[in-house]
C-alpha cells in the first residue's frame, strides 16, 4: 500500500433538525492509504453515506479535520469543495444517473470537457476495460442496469481520480451483475491504480475489498482488513 | 379525500409563488385591460350617439351633406335645391325632415401675442342659421358654457381652441374669412358634431390648443365677415326621419342601401342645377368618420387584448401544471396504486386554474373600474379633448371579458388534468415516465458537436410542445411590444413623412377658387418659390365614397424640385397633357379599389365623370388621393388653385399679408409640432403598454427556463457532484438561453409584425388607410429584448444550481 491518501480526524456531522440535534457522524477517525479498496458496512442511519459525502466533499463536516494527499479539504466552500472533487474524486451512484441524452461515449467525453480535456482514445479505452467497447454509440436506455453501471464506472474514471467513492453501487442490481460489476471495477482500478471506497449493505461484496469499516450511530465500531 | 388531494395541491403550487402571482398578475392586467378598453369602447359608441341624436342635449347630426365644392350658393339657388331635394324624394319611408342652408367657411383667427404682435391661426367658420341640424354641443361640463350667438358680432368658440388662444367669455377676437378681419364677441364656448375630432382641414392629427380654431357664427355674421350676400351658402344639411343606417366603410356589406338610394337619387337632383355638387352621407364627415372608427377599432381591439394576455397567463399555467404534474408524479402513482379513482385525481388540476384565474380577474375587474377606466377616460379627454360624458363601465362586457379570462384559463388545466390522471403508475414507480429524449433527427444533428453543446441542443428541444408554447407566449407578449412600437413609428413616418420630409413647403396658403393671384403676386414680391395646387373632392364612378383629386404642378419623388414630393412605390410619374390624362393613385386606393398601373379609372366631380390613366402607385397618403398634373385637372374642374403651397427664406419675417388674402393657412411646423406633441401626449400610454410586453415575456421565459432547469435538477446535480465547475455548467446554460432568446426572439418580431398587420387590416378603412412597416431595426429591438431577458436569466439558473444541495440530490438519486 502506498502512502495516507485520506486523513480524517475525530470528523463529526451533525444536523439541526425540529426534533433536535442529528448526530450522523460523531468523532470518525479514519486513514486511507492508496491502493486500498475499502468498503464502509452499517445498518441505515449508522453515518456511513455522510461519511462518504464528507469524503467527496458533497458535505461539510461540523468539526474535525479532513485532509487528502497532507492538503485540508475545503469545506464550505460549493466551488472549491466541486475542484477538489473534479481534480481527486470520482463517483459512482447506486441509479447510474447517466445522461440519458448522451451515447455511452458521449457520457466520458462530456465529464472530460467539463474536466477541461476531452480525451476521445482514452474514453474507448476505459469503456474496453469495462467490456463496453462495442456499446459506444448506444443510449443509457438501450442497453441494460448492469451495463449503464460499468458505464458509470467507466465514466468516474475517465478523469482519472485518485479516489473512487461509490454508494450502493450495487444496490439496484442483481447478486450476478453485482459481481460481474465489481469485478469490472476491480480490474478497472487496479489497471488505472485507484483507490476506492464504497457503501454498501451487501456483505457478499466483502471479497472484493482490501479492508472493511463498520459504521454505528456514527462512529467506528471496526476496521478489519479483507 | 378530492379536499385533501386539492388541498395539497394547492400547497404544491403555492411553494412557486413567484410563478402564481406573476400568472394571476398576467391575468388581472388582462382583464383590467380588457374592462379599460371595453369601457373606452362602450363610452365613446354610447356617447357619439347621445351627441348625435335629435334630442334636447343632442345636436341633431345631418344625414345628408350636399356640398359645393367650388363655389358658393345664393340664397335663391340653395333654396331651389332644396325645394327640388324634397319635391323629389325618392323613399316615402324615410321622409326628408329637414333641408338647412349653411355657410362653412375656412378662414383665420389673428391671435394676438404678448408682445403684441399677431399670430395667423387656422381657422373654420359656421354660420349658423336656423339651427335645426348640426347644432352646437354645449353640454353641462366645465368646458362649456355661455350661449349660442345670436347678433351678428357674436361667435361661439370651440372649446377645443380655449386653453390654448386664453381666451375668456365676453373677449373680442377678430377673425377673418379671406376679405379682411372682423371683430367678434365671444358668448359662448361649446363643440360642434364635425369638429368633435378636433383636426385643422387636411389633417388627421389632432390639433395642438390654440393651433386650430373653430367658431359658430350667425348666418349673418358670417356672411358679413366673407362680404357675401344674404342666404349664401356652400351646404345643405339634410335631416331625414329617424336615423336612418349608412354605409359603414369598415365593412364589406352595405348597412345603409335605402339611404344610398336616397343620396343616389339626390345626386342626380342636385346635379341637374350645380354639376360639381357632391352628396355624402356620415360616412364623408371626416370628424365622425374617424371617431366612429376609434369607437369600432377599440371595440373590435379589447377582446383581442384580454384573449392574447389571457392566453399568455393560460399557457404559463399550463406549462407550470404539466411540470407539477411531473414533479408528483410518483405521489399520483402512489395514489393511483392505492385504488385512488381517476376522478379524484382530475378535479384537483382543474379547480386549480379556475382559483387562480379567480382571483386574476376579480382583481383585473377592481382594477378595470377602478384604474383602467378612468385612466381611459382621461386619456380620451386629453388627446380628443372632449368631456367624456355619461360613461358607464358596462356591465356586460365586464362579464364578457370575464367570460373570456376563465374559459382561456379553465381550459389551460384541462390536459394537464387529464394527464395527471391517466398517469400510467407502473410506468412512473418504474422512473420511466421521466425518461424524454430528444429527438433521433437531433441526437443525430448533434453528434458531430462538441459533447456540451450537443448536450446543450439536445436538452432544450426535449420538449418541443414546451418551447413551441413559449414561443407563441414569448410571440404574444412581443406582439403587444411589437404592436405599439411598429404602429408609432409607422405612424410617425407617415405623418412626420408627409409633413416633414416630403414638405418643401412652409405655409399652404387656401384661397377661394380663383383669388390665387393675388398670393401669387405677394410671393412674387416677396421673391418667395411657391407653388399652385388644386384639390377637388371626388369620388370614385360607382361608389359614394371620398377621394382627393389633387393636382401638382411638379411631379418629384425626392430633392426640392416640387413643393410636395411624393413616395413612388410602382409605375412611373404621370405625364402633362395626355389624353386620358395620367394620374397616380394612393396605394388606399388599389387596396380598396383593386385599381393598378395601367388602367383607365373614373371618378366623378358631382355629376361630371372624369377618366384617366393610373400610371403609378403612391404609399403614405391616408385620405384615398388621386394626382393629376394641375392643368390637366384644372380642365376639368374649370378652376385653377384652391390653394398656394409656399416656401420662405431662412429669417423671412411674416406678417399678416397673407392671412387678408387667404381663406385659411396651414403652418408646415405647427403640424409637425401637434403629432409630436400627440405623440408625447400617448408616451406614457405608450411606455406603459411597452413595459406590459416585456413584463410578460419576462414572466413566460422565466418560466419555462426555470422549468427547464428543474426538470434536469438530476443531470445537473450529478455534473455537479462529479465535478462540473459552475461556469462550465453556465456556459452551457447561457448557451441555451442564447439559442432560445434569439429563436424567441426572431419568432417574436416576426409574430409582431404579421399581427400588427393583421390587426391594422382590422382597423383601416377607407378614410383611414394605414400601412405597417417592418422596421429592421424595431424588429432587431425586439429580438434584442427576448436575447436579453433570456440571457438574463442565466445567472439566476446558475444561482440555482450554485446553491443545490448536493446531499440531498445525491439521496434523491438513491431514492
Amino acid at each position: 500500500m502506498g502512502e495516507n491518501l485520506v486523513e480524517i480526524d475525530g470528523m463529526k456531522r451533525y444536523y439541526e433538525m425540529v426534533s433536535g440535534t442529528v448526530k450522523a457522524l460523531d468523532g470518525v477517525d479514519l486513514e486511507v492509504k492508496g491502493g486500498e479498496r475499502i468498503i464502509l458496512l452499517g445498518p441505515s442511519g449508522s453515518g456511513k453515506t455522510t461519511l462518504l459525502n464528507c469524503i467527496a466533499a458533497l458535505d461539510s463536516p461540523t468539526a474535525g479535520t479532513y485532509s487528502f494527499e497532507g492538503k485540508e479539504v475545503p469545506r464550505n466552500a460549493p466551488e472549491e469543495m466541486t475542484t477538489f472533487r473534479r481534480e481527486n474524486i470520482g463517483y459512482v451512484f447506486q441509479f447510474f444517473n447517466l445522461l440519458q441524452d448522451l451515447t455511452v461515449l458521449e457520457n466520458l467525453l462530456l465529464i472530460q470537457e467539463l474536466a477541461g480535456g476531452r480525451d476521445e482514445k482514452r474514453a474507448r479505452e476505459l469503456l474496453a476495460l469495462v467490456g463496453l467497447e462495442d456499446e459506444v454509440d448506444r443510449f443509457p436506455t438501450e442497453i441494460s442496469g448492469g451495463q449503464q453501471q460499468r458505464v458509470a464506472i467507466a465514466r468516474s474514471l475517465a478523469k482519472k481520480p485518485k479516489l473512487l467513492l461509490g454508494d450502493e453501487l450495487t444496490g439496484n442490481l442483481d447478486t450476478k451483475t453485482s459481481s460481474m460489476v465489481m469485478e469490472v471495477l476491480v480490474k478497472a482500478c487496479e489497471a488505472e491504480g485507484i483507490t476506492t471506497v464504497f457503501v454498501t449493505h451487501d456483505e457478499s461484496l466483502i471479497k472484493f475489498a482490501t479492508r472493511v469499516i463498520r459504521l454505528d450511530s456514527g462512529i467506528v465500531i471496526s476496521d478489519q482488513d479483507a | 379525500m378530492k379536499i385533501l388531494l386539492t388541498k395539497r395541491l394547492f400547497r404544491s403550487l403555492w411553494r412557486s409563488k413567484l410563478r402564481l402571482v406573476a400568472v394571476v398578475l398576467i391575468i388581472m392586467v388582462g382583464v383590467m385591460s380588457g374592462i379599460a378598453f371595453g369601457h373606452y369602447a362602450h363610452m365613446t359608441t354610447n356617447m357619439y350617439s347621445d351627441i348625435y341624436e335629435d334630442s334636447e342635449e343632442g345636436v341633431n347630426l345631418a344625414d345628408v351633406w350636399v356640398e359645393n365644392p367650388r363655389g358658393v350658393w345664393e340664397s335663391s339657388e340653395s333654396d331651389t335645391l332644396c325645394e327640388e331635394i324634397s319635391l323629389k324624394w325618392s323613399d316615402a319611408d324615410l321622409p326628408m325632415v329637414e333641408c338647412e342652408p349653411r355657410l362653412i367657411l375656412d378662414g383665420l383667427l389673428f391671435d394676438t401675442e404678448e408682445d403684441g404682435s399677431q399670430r395667423l391661426v387656422p381657422a373654420v367658420w359656421h354660420g349658423i342659421d336656423e339651427g335645426y341640424v348640426d347644432r352646437v354641443w354645449m353640454p353641462e361640463d366645465s368646458c362649456c358654457n355661455g350661449r349660442l350667438a345670436v347678433e351678428s358680432n357674436e361667435i361661439v368658440l370651440d372649446a377645443h381652441a380655449v386653453d390654448g388662444l386664453g381666451v375668456e367669455l365676453g373677449d373680442t377676437i377678430s377673425i377673418g374669412a379671406g376679405q379682411g378681419k372682423m371683430n367678434f364677441i365671444i358668448v359662448g364656448f361649446g363643440y360642434h358634431p364635425m369638429h368633435l375630432y378636433f383636426a385643422a382641414p387636411g389633417s388627421i392629427v389632432p390639433a395642438e390648443s390654440g393651433k386650430f380654431a373653430t367658431g359658430y357664427l350667425t348666418s349673418e355674421g358670417l356672411e358679413s365677415l366673407a362680404n357675401v350676400s344674404s342666404g349664401t351658402s356652400n351646404m345643405l344639411l339634410i335631416d331625414i326621419l329617424g336615423s336612418p343606417d349608412y354605409d359603414l366603410q369598415s365593412t364589406d356589406d352595405n348597412e345603409g342601401e335605402e339611404l344610398a338610394g336616397i343620396i343616389d337619387s339626390m345626386l342626380i337632383t342636385v346635379t341637374d342645377i350645380d354639376a360639381s355638387t357632391i352628396v355624402y352621407d356620415r360616412s364623408g364627415v371626416e370628424s365622425v368618420e374617424f371617431l366612429r372608427a376609434d369607437a369600432e377599432g377599440a371595440m373590435k381591439t379589447y377582446p383581442v387584448i384580454t384573449g392574447m394576455l389571457v392566453i399568455v397567463a393560460g399557457i404559463t399555467i399550463f406549462l407550470s401544471l404539466q411540470r407539477l404534474i411531473q414533479s408528483q408524479a410518483r405521489e399520483i402513482a402512489i395514489l393511483r396504486t392505492l385504488g385512488i379513482p381517476r376522478s379524484a385525481i382530475m378535479p384537483s388540476y382543474i379547480l386549480a386554474p379556475a382559483v387562480i384565474g379567480l382571483y386574476g380577474t376579480i382583481l383585473g375587474i377592481l382594477g378595470g373600474i377602478f384604474l383602467g377606466a378612468p385612466a381611459m377616460e382621461s386619456v380620451y379627454e386629453t388627446v380628443i379633448g372632449i368631456p367624456a360624458i355619461g360613461g358607464s363601465t358596462v356591465n356586460s362586457s365586464i362579464l364578457e371579458i370575464s367570460a373570456i379570462t376563465m374559459l382561456l384559463v379553465m381550459f389551460s388545466g384541462i390536459r394537464p388534468a387529464w394527464q395527471a390522471a391517466n398517469l400510467d403508475p407502473l410506468k412512473v414507480l418504474r422512473g420511466q415516465h421521466e425518461v424524454k429524449l430528444s429527438s433521433k433527427t437531433m441526437q443525430k444533428f448533434t453528434s458531430r458537436l462538441p459533447t456540451t453543446i450537443g448536450l446543450t441542443i439536445r436538452s432544450s428541444t426535449r420538449k418541443p410542445i414546451r418551447l413551441a408554447f413559449t414561443f407563441f407566449a414569448v410571440g404574444l407578449s412581443m406582439l403587444i411590444l411589437g404592436s405599439m412600437l411598429f404602429m408609432m413609428d409607422s405612424m410617425e413616418d407617415l405623418f412626420l413623412g408627409n409633413a416633414g420630409e416630403n414638405s418643401n413647403w412652409d405655409q399652404q396658403a387656401i384661397v377661394f377658387p380663383g383669388m390665387e393671384d393675388a398670393i401669387t403676386e405677394w410671393a412674387d414680391e416677396n421673391a418667395l418659390d411657391y407653388e399652385l395646387l388644386l384639390t377637388m373632392p371626388a369620388s370614385p364612378d360607382g361608389d359614394s365614397r371620398q377621394l382627393v383629386a389633387m393636382g401638382l404642378d411638379v411631379f418629384s419623388t425626392s430633392g426640392n424640385e416640387a413643393m410636395q414630393t411624393l413616395n413612388l412605390v410602382e409605375g412611373s410619374l404621370p405625364s402633362e397633357g395626355t389624353d386620358p390624362p395620367e394620374a397616380l393613385v394612393d396605394e388606399g386606393i388599389q387596396h380598396f379599389l383593386g385599381w393598378g398601373v395601367g388602367e383607365v379609372q373614373t371618378i366623378r366631380f358631382g355629376s361630371q365623370a372624369v377618366d384617366f390613366k393610373i400610371v403609378g402607385i403612391t404609399e403614405g397618403e391616408i385620405a384615398r388621393t388621386v394626382y393629376l398634373h394641375r392643368a390637366d385637372l384644372a380642365v376639368e374642374v374649370d378652376l385653377e388653385a384652391t390653394s398656394v403651397l409656399l416656401s420662405y427664406p431662412d429669417g423671412f419675417g411674416q406678417t399678416t399679408d397673407l392671412g387678408d388674402m387667404s381663406i385659411g393657412i396651414i403652418d408646415k411646423q405647427e403640424t409637425i409640432d401637434a403629432m409630436e406633441s400627440l405623440m408625447e401626449t400617448q408616451q406614457a400610454f405608450f411606455i406603459a403598454i411597452q413595459f406590459l410586453g416585456v413584463v410578460i415575456a419576462i414572466v413566460v421565459l422565466f418560466n419555462t427556463l426555470i422549468i427547464n432547469l428543474a426538470e434536469r435538477d438530476l443531470e445537473l446535480a450529478t455534473l455537479r457532484v462529479l465535478g462540473a465547475p459552475i461556469k462550465r455548467i453556465g456556459s452551457m446554460m447561457l448557451g441555451e438561453h442564447f439559442a432560445i432568446g434569439l429563436i424567441g426572439g426572431v419568432l417574436g418580431a416576426i409574430f409582431s409584425i404579421l399581427g400588427t398587420q393583421w390587426m391594422i387590416s382590422q382597423l383601416v378603412q377607407w378614410s383611414f388607410y394605414f400601412k405597417v412597416n417592418a422596421d429592421p431595426l424595431i424588429s432587431s429591438y425586439l429580438v434584442g429584448i427576448v436575447l436579453f431577458i433570456s440571457v438574463a436569466l442565466t445567472p439566476l439558473g446558475m444561482w440555482r444550481v450554485y446553491r443545490m444541495d448536493l446531499v440531498e440530490k445525491v439521496k434523491d438519486f438513491s431514492t
